[in-house]
């Protein structure tokens, strides 16, 4: 194919969105060199395109001794194992329940509903976990963020695409709804339950609001939770400037490589399995 | 004899869907549990809460905590700054995912063109948390930005901890974050558009700008409006992650909206507990409101109601 000329739009296009790329590059790769760089090296040259001294006294720092990082990762993979497993079972069976007809429908549907516009608010919450006994627990965390119903209304009209035949068929053949919906439809809608798995594990993955309020003063903690107490600690410590600067490793240094870190899982997975990602908020979208 | 035809046939029809009751048992169990009961504990909005007389204990006092929501010089700001953001946010993050969705329909270049959506698309899948601590270094006054700054004579700016620069960084870093993601719901309108209508008008001789403007623009129009009535039904969230993450003392008055004022007198200093309920309350009632209001509207231009 012969090769056309770009017009302005086109050239003005490729332009700007480049400048955006890199503004919104630069600030990651940025991170991620000071974190790798020394002290002194910093102080000459802050900004830099490569660590003009390669280093990893700030990750070293940030595992050293009395480093709670590696509790912090498994409190955030127990919530988001158990979370994400809880929540996508409880959500495809209710979007699929709610996608038949039945006694009671509009009464159930509506008590759904009502949730999303209005709830107890955050000190009736809290004390209700409070009461539970549930404070300073994993399951607190998991439980405070269970439910998420503009999922489970994108669910079921996501089964409510699937013709109604298909499921008569099979009831004729004399199987019960547990079968239709475990045997025929759960197998359809893998793509959507592939999407909505990776977005609930995300979601709870970055997880701190409530986190923050429910493990306050425990000994338990999750990523988000981790990384936003051990930064503001840092800064305090530069601030009764405790020594801590030895040559190799700031402050800067190891809060990037907290930030590194704590967002490197996801930054691994995301490019591979972006088109999933994206494929929910389609399906959002069209039912709008 | 028909009633009873009728009732005999009901319980036949419960019978029938006792598996869908199972199927559905999990999410009523906990949204009862979770979610219905802890509504009990809203009546200390109307009551003068203390912890050792427990939530029922307590005295009630009224509207009492509402009155006190209109004399409270901070609350008012925070209900102002509150719609002040949200509608800066209106202005100046609203079109910027049609902007980007555009721009990406219109650039050359297949490969690129899907490298930039996956860089645009990441920082929505970050926390604030991290946003937040990766932005404020950026932004700090001895950091890259400003390095730079310094570097070619100028002077450092302290972005995020000026009253007048927090406001418009809000705006730039939910941009920064969050206006590629919003992109991809105007990407999937635009690719919804019927291609003959822009080999007609390539036929007929239009450029590529005029094909924007009668095309690509009209043709996402719906979803516009739709995505403009739901931002407008949550005027009243200012976004407290985004905020809670980038605040700091200096920022007092800018960075103080409802959410924020509710999460302050929740667990800062002395701790309010009946007022705060109350302007939680008064907060969701007038979302309530809101919401309702924009899913009537939306039904109404679209002829499907968002939520059942």
């Amino acid at each position: 194919m012969a090769k056309r000329r770009w017009d302005s739009v086109q050239i003005f296009s490729a332009v700007s969105l480049t400048l955006i790329a890199l503004v919104i590059f630069v600030p990651f790769w940025n991170a991620v060199v000071i974190s790798f760089e020394t002290a002194d090296a910093y102080a000459k040259h802050p900004f830099s395109w490569w660590p003009k001294e390669f280093t990893l006294g700030n990750y070293k720092y940030l595992l050293g001794k009395g480093s709670t990082l590696f509790e912090a990762y498994k409190g955030t993979i127990i919530v988001t194992v158990f979370g994400t497993l809880c929540e996508m079972a409880i959500s495809v069976m209710a979007g699929y329940a709610y996608s038949r007809q039945f006694p009671g429908k509009r009464f159930f549907f509506v008590l759904l509903l009502i949730t999303m516009f209005f709830g107890g608010g955050l000190v009736p919450t809290y004390l209700h976990y409070k009461n539970l006994g549930l404070l300073g627990t994993y399951a607190s965390v998991i439980l405070i963020s269970l439910v998420d119903v503009q999922k489970i209304i994108i669910m079921k009209s996501s089964f409510e695409s699937i013709p109604m035949e298909l499921q008569e068929a099979a009831m004729i053949d004399g199987a019960t709804d547990m079968t239709v919906f475990a045997k025929v439809m759960l197998p359809l809608q893998k793509p959507m339950i592939a999407t909505f798995t990776l977005r609930t594990m995300v979601a709870f993955w970055n997880t701190w609001y409530w986190p923050t309020l429910l493990l306050n003063g425990t000994n338990k903690t999750v990523l988000q939770l981790y990384l936003k107490s051990f930064v503001s600690n840092l800064d305090e410590e530069v601030q009764a400037s405790t020594v801590f600067v030895e040559g190799t490793q700031f402050a800067q240094g190891i809060k990037m490589a907290a930030v590194f870190i704590v967002m490197l899982p996801i930054m691994a997975v995301y490019p591979f399995l972006q088109k999933y990602f994206t494929k929910g908020i389609m399906v959002g979208a069209v039912k709008m | 004899m028909e009633l009873q035809a009728n009732k005999k046939n009901i319980w036949r029809e419960i019978w029938k869907a006792r598996y869908i009751y199972l199927l559905l048992a999990p999410v009523v169990i906990y949204l009862l549990m979770f979610n219905y009961a802890p509504m009990y504990g809203i009546q200390i909005a109307f009551k003068d809460f203390k912890a050792r007389l427990g939530i029922w204990g307590s005295e009630w006092v009224g509207l009492e905590n509402f009155e006190k929501i209109f004399s409270t010089p901070t609350a008012i700001h925070a209900i102002l700054n509150t719609l002040r953001i949200s509608f800066g946010r209106l202005a100046f993050e609203f079109p910027m995912g049609i902007v980007i969705a555009v721009l990406l329909t219109e650039m050359p270049g297949k490969k690129v063109k899907k490298a930039y959506q996956t860089l645009f698309t990441f920082p929505h899948f970050l926390s604030w948390v991290v946003v937040g601590t990766l932005l404020r270094n950026f932004l700090a006054s001895d950091g890259a930005i400003n390095q730079l700054i310094t570097s070619m004579g100028g002077e450092s700016v302290r972005f995020l901890g000026t009253e007048s620069l927090f406001r418009p960084m809000l705006y730039l870093t939910s941009n920064w974050k969050s206006m590629g993601w919003e992109a991809i719901i105007y990407m999937a309108a635009i690719a919804g558009i019927d291609t003959s209508l822009y080999e007609a008008a390539e036929i007929d001789g239009a450029s590529r700008l005029q094909r924007i403007w009668h095309i690509t623009l009209p043709g996402i129009k719906v979803t516009v409006v739709v995505m403009l009535i739901l931002a407008v039904g949550g005027i009243m969230n200012s976004g407290f992650d985004q905020i809670f993450n980038l605040k700091n003392t200096m920022v007092y008055d800018a960075a103080t909206t409802l959410d924020i004022y509710v999460y302050d007198l929740t667990f800062t200093g002395v701790p309010d507990y009946s007022f705060s309920t109350a302007v939680g309350l008064f907060k969701t009632i007038i979302n309530l409101i809101l919401m309702l209001t924009a899913n009537k509207v939306t039904s109404m231009i679209t002829g499907e109601k968002m939520f059942g």
